[in-house]
């Protein structure tokens, strides 16, 4: 083997990429990752910020599939936080998995119908999580032959737990699961905080107000490996360093700083990678974190027939979310919370409703007023990753239009910078005066740093017409990608976005199956 | 006195299911009886002359639905029921410029092509696409929706009829179809096309009566509810009853009652009568009472067991979810008396899309707008709306010379929202003409001379459709369409097959499955259900067959 020869090649180190590059290391084959970006991670990396060391993009572990966890032996630190639904009249919420108490100790009216709720969702949530172990159902050759029904045998377990539920439950599960999450929300809960919180829940990072159908399949989503959220010690990045960590140790090499020039590709099959230096690395199976539709440019546009191009221009993958990372000269103080408390996951959605009209203007390119927030201060939890006494905050910001009216300029960022800061000083009065760094990353500045197409958090639109079987589309569903040993191993693919690692374990395991490497 | 009638079968309510599940009860030899609260049947499939010469369509305005198989089986046709087809239609731009639907293919393609070649070349795909769809859901319209958790053969065999139909449509195609039924009427016009006013021309059909925007998962599916009446058969794909809606009702009616079936009008009902969970009748408002051991309700169900049944006769959890079932209105409509045709500046004289369904809304995002408008509790500002002027084709509409318009308004809320209060009772005179205000000035964006026009105007709210058709909240389909609330989930999971909690009693209108629009599907359906289970099931033809 010369260093340039490989049996698989996996382009983007985002955590999807080192997952595959382990996976099929882990069966003995040879792989090397191209990263475009200085560094690994993908949107799981570290940055560094007057000093600090921030969650660049994601910030949060709740949804990292525990079957990837332990078949790459990951070591990853980290500490459960609780969820903090802020109220603009101080009653704040405390939510820790089921539970649910106002921030005074207080009990919260709603305790109990939130915890049934919350319960009910997290079994039917495990039980779709089965659908994430595996390539989606195939449809080929229709339902009724013997391969595809051995296909639906994940399908089949998904009914006969449903069928353990006993009939009520499976009854619910069926009227639910194309629903929208408003009115399951607002069906158990009054509206305030804790509906805020769900509902905010269930559409980070989608293009989707609550109102949109799909969005119980989204909240369900999150819920599907337990949902307990938990902040990692030593920072996002130090997530992303253990899967590479996974990887090099199986023998797998990293290169960074790469850039792509196009697949090379013979016969209607993969055969390497070309560089835009010149060098050609061979394999004979390529998988790609990147976009769908990047990875189709990538491999070429003509080796796809019309109606898979046609498939991929009509992606849904409009990013909404931005990321705004502040460092401060000193701890924020959030009205009627402890320190404690103040360490947990501060979610800015006041109600269900709010969280609905946040959605109206980004869909016309425009910023809520009152933009919706997950803030988290990690340094809290985490004393390592800032200098003595400064501390962080990390904010997810939803419905922040990758389109933006007038385009992503410096006054646009600032602006968005200002409108973020105006609403926490609602909760954390001063805060603004704290700011020494910040950093505003649009969703075009996401996408521009990871490839990700539209900055999307999933890569692609997790609508219910953009998943399983017909994720990323129709007839390119199980990483299997046009071209022979091409393959999708990112969030695109099935089951989809979030710090999870199922996508580029399941492509790996496809691409095993698929008998494409000797 | 008050009276007191025995019957073998009382169907409450004359809506046009109630009078189609009252139709087959009598022909299959049941002493029948329909109570009916307002002092005229039809329900929302109704005409009614507000004024002197003209009559209205006072809700549903446009046939196509209408289920073939039911028109022929009870020879509608002979109780005066005529449907007129109507062909084409247009949306207007207040630039000028229109775009027109029309039936003939290569008139239909230079007009596309005018607003984009590329569009025209796309449009048959789409619409092979849609008709794919269209036959793919039509074989379920009149058969009853499987219980996915019984194990029960006829359920079974439903199912299987489901992956047989499912099979055969192939990989592909069950991939595609599936992204259909869970995609947005938005996400899928803009996959085909590219320009602003087709699309916005045909997306209406997908929201129209729902509480869902353009862009909402779900509502390309309910484009189907629009286009799968007679999409592939020439006559009555679209169409108007002659003499208006309440033709169907009363033909109906008319079939009924040469069945031997008594209709009673003005006889609203109060109480649903149950004993030892088993139904015995009706008692109404004015006193009367009639028992029968099979009672049918053609109100939507939130009507039917909040406000007229006793809860002690019902499990909590079946109230329950009849109190979640979502019924939300969103839907006005104006129907006018004109004095002459409106003029048509941008429109070539003589322009038979004229006689089509009219809009002025030309993109999706001002659709999607409207919408946002609704959710806060206001009418659309900028409202979408599809109008037609019925009395070209069907004089009987309007005196001589005079024409009737109809409008149909999206979006309109139930509770409108006055100073920071959501409530229905914000519906008055002067709300309902600001609202009509702002319609009518939209549609000057066609006709400039509307204004001058109008000789008389019925203003129709979600509030008022409530109170006179006791459509809940005025939702048009009685029970929104959305995927929880379709098939076996339609009203109430494990209720979807036209029973109820209690004995002999039944759900017979829109609210069961399929669902809203002027089908008279869910009133066979039931009907089917009824004379089943009293082992009369041979005496009715079995359309899915
Ligand atoms: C602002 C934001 C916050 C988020 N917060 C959370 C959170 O708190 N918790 C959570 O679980 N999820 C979060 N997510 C989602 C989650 O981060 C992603 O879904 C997940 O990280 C995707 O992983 P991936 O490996 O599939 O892709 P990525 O992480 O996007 O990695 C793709 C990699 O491919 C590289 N690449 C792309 N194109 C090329 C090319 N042509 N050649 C070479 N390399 C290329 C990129 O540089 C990148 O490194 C967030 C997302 C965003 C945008
Ligand atoms: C404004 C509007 C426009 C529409 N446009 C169209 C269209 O163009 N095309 C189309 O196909 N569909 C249209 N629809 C939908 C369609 O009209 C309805 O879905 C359908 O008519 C409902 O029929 P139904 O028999 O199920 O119920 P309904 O028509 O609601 O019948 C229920 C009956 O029960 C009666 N009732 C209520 N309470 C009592 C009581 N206590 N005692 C006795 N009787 C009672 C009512 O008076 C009514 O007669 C429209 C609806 C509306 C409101």
């Amino acid at each position: 083997m010369t260093d340039n020869r490989f049996d698989a090649v996996v382009i983007g180190a985002g955590h999807n990429g080192l997952t595959a590059a382990a996976t099929l290391a882990q069966q003995g084959k040879s792989v090397c990752v191209l990263e475009r970006a200085d560094r690994i991670g993908g949107m799981s990396r570290s940055a560094d910020l007057g000093g600090a060391t921030l969650p660049e993009m994601a910030h949060l572990l709740y949804n990292l599939n525990p079957g990837v966890a332990k078949s790459l032996g990951l070591k990853i630190a980290s500490r459960a936080l609780p969820t903090v639904a802020l109220c603009p009249a101080q009653q704040h919420v405390v939510i820790q998995g089921k539970t649910a108490q106002y921030a005074n100790g207080d009990a919260h009216p709603d305790a109990a119908a939130y915890a049934a709720l919350y319960q009910r969702l997290k079994t039917f949530a495990a039980l779709l999580g089965q659908l994430a172990e595996g390539a989606p159902p195939a449809l080929a050759g229709g339902m009724l032959n013997a391969k595809t029904l051995q296909e639906m045998m994940a399908l089949g377990k998904l009914g006969l737990g449903l069928k353990r539920l006993g009939k009520v439950e499976m009854r619910e599960f069926l009227r639910v699961i194309l629903s929208n999450a408003y009115d399951l929300i607002l069906d158990e809960l009054s509206d305030g905080p804790l509906a805020g919180a769900l509902a905010a829940d269930a559409v980070r990072g989608a293009y989707a107000g609550p109102r949109s159908p799909g969005t119980v399949f989204s909240l369900m989503y999150r819920l599907g490996n337990g949902g307990d959220v938990t902040l990692p010690i030593g920072g996002m990045g130090a997530v992303a360093a253990a899967f590479a960590d996974a990887a090099t140790k199986q023998g797998v090499q990293i290169r960074t700083d790469v850039d792509i020039a196009s697949l090379v590709i013979a016969n209607d099959r993969v055969q390497g990678v070309l560089l835009s230096d010149g060098t050609t690395i061979h394999a004979d199976a390529v998988l790609s974190s990147a976009g769908a539709m990047q990875t189709m440019q990538i491999a070429g546009i003509a080796h796809f027939d019309v109606e898979a191009t046609r498939r991929m221009r009509h992606l849904r993958n409009k990013g909404t979310t931005a990321k705004v990372n502040l460092v401060l000269r000193n701890l924020p103080a959030f009205t009627g919370l402890t320190r404690e408390q103040t360490a947990g996951r501060l979610l800015v959605a006041p109600s269900a409703v709010a969280v609905e009209r946040a959605f109206n203007p980004a869909k016309y390119g425009g910023i809520s007023k009152s933009p919706l927030i997950e803030a988290v201060i990690p340094t809290l939890t985490d004393t390592t990753l800032a200098p003595d006494g400064t501390h962080i905050l990390s904010a997810i910001v939803s419905y922040v239009p990758h389109g933006l009216e007038g385009g992503w300029t410096d006054a646009a960022r600032a602006d968005l910078l200002d409108r973020v800061v105006q609403t926490l000083e609602a909760y954390a009065p001063g805060i603004g005066e704290l700011i020494t760094h910040s950093q505003v990353l649009s969703p075009a500045d996401i996408e521009t740093m990871t490839g990700a197409p539209g900055g999307h958090w999933h890569h692609a639109e997790m609508g219910i017409d953009q998943i399983l079987t017909v994720r990323p589309a129709n007839l390119m569903a199980r990483y299997a990608f046009g071209v022979g040993g091409l393959y999708l191993c990112g969030a695109s693919a099935h089951p989809g976005g979030d710090v999870m690692g199922a996508a580029g374990r399941n492509a790996a395991m496809q691409v095993i199956k698929d008998g494409v490497l000797r | 006195m008050a009276k007191h009638d025995t019957y073998d079968a009382i169907v409450a309510g004359a809506g046009h299911n109630g009078l189609t599940t009252a139709c087959y009860l009598a022909k299959a030899g049941l002493k029948t009886l329909v109570v009916e609260k307002n002092d005229w049947i039809g329900g929302a499939a109704v005409s009614r002359s507000l004024i002197d010469g003209w009559t209205y369509s006072n809700c549903s305005y446009v046939c196509s639905l209408l289920r073939r198989e039911i028109v022929r089986d009870l020879e509608l046709p002979r109780f005066g029921l005529q449907v007129i087809p109507y062909e084409g239609g247009a949306t207007f731009t207040p630039e000028g410029d229109y775009f027109a639907y029309m039936s003939d293919h290569d008139a239909l393609r230079r007009e596309l092509a005018r607003h984009s070649p590329r569009d025209a070349d796309a449009y048959d795909r789409f619409s092979q696409a849609v008709i794919r769809q269209c036959r793919f859901i039509r074989p379920f319209l009149l058969r009853n929706a499987p219980d996915p958790t019984s194990l029960r053969p006829r359920d079974l065999s439903e199912l299987l009829f489901l992956v047989k139909q499912a099979h055969g449509l192939g990989a592909k195609e069950l991939g595609e179809t599936l992204r259909f039924w869970t995609m947005s009427i938005g996400d899928f016009l803009d996959s085909y096309f590219e320009s602003d006013l087709v699309k916005a021309h045909i997306a209406g059909a997908g929201i129209i009566g729902t509480g869902l925007g353009v862009y909402s998962p779900g509502t390309a599916y309910v484009l189907l509810h629009h286009y799968m009446g007679d999409v592939d058969g020439a006559i009555g794909a679209w169409g108007f009853a002659r003499g208006g809606m309440g033709a169907i009702s009363n033909a109906l009616g008319a079939a009924f009652e040469e069945a031997g079936g008594e209709i009673i009008k003005g006889a609203g009902v109060d109480q649903f009568l149950v004993r030892n969970g088993k139904v015995t009748g009706v008692a109404l408002e004015n006193g009367d009472e009639y028992h029968a051991p099979i009672v049918a309700s053609n109100m939507d169900v939130k009507r039917t067991f909040l406000q007229h049944t006793d809860r002690a006769a019902l499990p909590s959890a079946f109230t329950k979810a009849v109190e979640r079932f979502k019924i939300r209105g969103s839907s006005a409509k104006l129907n006018i008396a004109l004095d002459r045709l409106p003029s048509f500046p941008a429109a070539p004289k003589g322009a038979t899309f004229l006689r089509g369904d009219m809009h002025c809304s030309t993109t999706l995002n001002e659709l999607e707008r409207a919408y946002d408008d609704w959710k806060d509790g206001r009418w659309s500002q900028d409202p979408y709306f599809d109008m037609l002027i019925p009395s070209q084709i069907d004089p009987t509409m309007a005196p001589p010379g005079k024409h009737m318009m109809t409008v149909f308004v999206q979006y309109a809320p139930y509770d409108l929202e006055v100073d920071g209060v959501r409530s229905g009772e914000n519906w008055n005179d002067a709300t309902r003409k600001a609202m009509a205000d702002c319609v009518l000035d939209k549609i000057a964006v066609a006709c400039p001379d509307i204004r001058e026009r109008v000789v008389h105007a019925e203003v129709r709210t979600p509030w008022d459709i409530e109170r006179e058709v006791g459509l809940t909240e005025g939702n048009i389909f009685q029970g929104e369409l959305t995927f929880d609330q379709l098939l076996f989930n339609r009203p109430v999971p494990g209720y979807a097959q036209y029973d109820t909690p209690i004995r002999g009693m039944y759900i017979v209108g829109s609210s069961a499955h399929p669902g809203g629009g002027v089908m008279a599907a869910p009133g066979a359906n039931a009907a089917r259900e009824i004379l089943r289970n009293i082992g009369k099931g041979k005496s009715m033809p079995d359309f899915a067959a």
